[in-house]
């Protein structure tokens, strides 16, 4: 199991790519990630709830009550347009950073 | 509701700006409820759904990790007063031996009585208050 500081860089990052995929709510998001990565990515919910209010406060994603839930509206997320692009630099700065780990640990890592 | 509310606001207690705090205790108040229903809509009942979501959601220093500049602040304000404290632990320790030593080198009215001892009990307070402040900074 990775820890979480580990990843702690990339996580605005998974969440948008998620995000882009479909709407979410938040604990749609923290299913979502246990599933892909069968439970080796330990992330507390505490942290990545905190870490969509931080990405809403910087206009990366917005959110809309939607369906009902047990009588309740849940709270669904979605990327913005700023949100997209932010996803694109960090898709360009992970290629550079994975080019960077492969020419120095070489044959160790592929 | 209530219950996870509060287990929310408790548990931001003394961390972050209101501004964010308020904003932050319904953003994780209501993802909480929501595996709260998830699970109860998948068959446990609701004590338990309640008491496995707060169990399994994190503590303030998870909060912490999704604002960098926050928790880096926080370290640093804690190393901070950590400094402050052992000044003011080296400094009480300076005061005091200068005391001691003047109050057994001198003669006349200086040795009459220990006052030293009132010197150190005087200046206690600033070592106490300086640790008092880390621990509060470090909680």
């Amino acid at each position: 199991m990775i820890n979480s500081d580990v990843i702690r860089g990339h996580i605005d990052a998974i969440i948008l790519k998620l995000l882009l995929e479909k709407d979410m709510y938040g604990y749609e998001l923290v299913s979502e990630i246990k599933e892909r990565t069968h439970n080796k990515f330990a992330i507390k919910e505490a942290t990545l709830y905190s870490v969509v209010q931080r990405l809403e406060q910087r206009e990366l994603i917005d959110s809309y009550m939607g369906e009902k839930s047990l009588g309740r509206k849940r709270r669904y997320y979605r990327v913005t347009a700023f949100g997209r692009a932010y996803y694109q630099e960090a898709i360009r700065e992970w290629r550079l950073l994975n080019e960077i780990m492969v020419s120095m640990l070489g044959s160790d890592v592929s | 509701m209530n219950k996870i509310k509060s287990f929310v606001t408790k548990l931001l207690r003394g961390i972050l700006n209101d501004e964010d705090k308020r904003e932050l205790i319904e953003i994780l108040t209501l993802s909480l409820q929501e595996k709260v229903d998830d699970l109860v809509e998948a068959g446990t009942p609701v004590e338990e759904a309640i008491a496995r979501s707060l169990s399994e959601f994190g503590t303030s220093t998870d909060v912490l990790k999704a604002f960098p500049e926050t928790e880096k602040q926080k370290r640093m304000s804690s190393r901070h007063h950590l400094n402050n404290f052992i000044f003011a632990l080296c400094s009480y320790v300076i005061i005091c031996s200068l005391a001691v030593f003047i109050n057994y080198s001198f003669l006349g009215f200086f040795q009459t009585f220990w006052w030293a001892g009132i010197v150190g009990i005087a200046t206690l307070f600033w070592p106490l208050a300086m640790f008092y402040v880390y621990l509060k900074a470090k909680r």
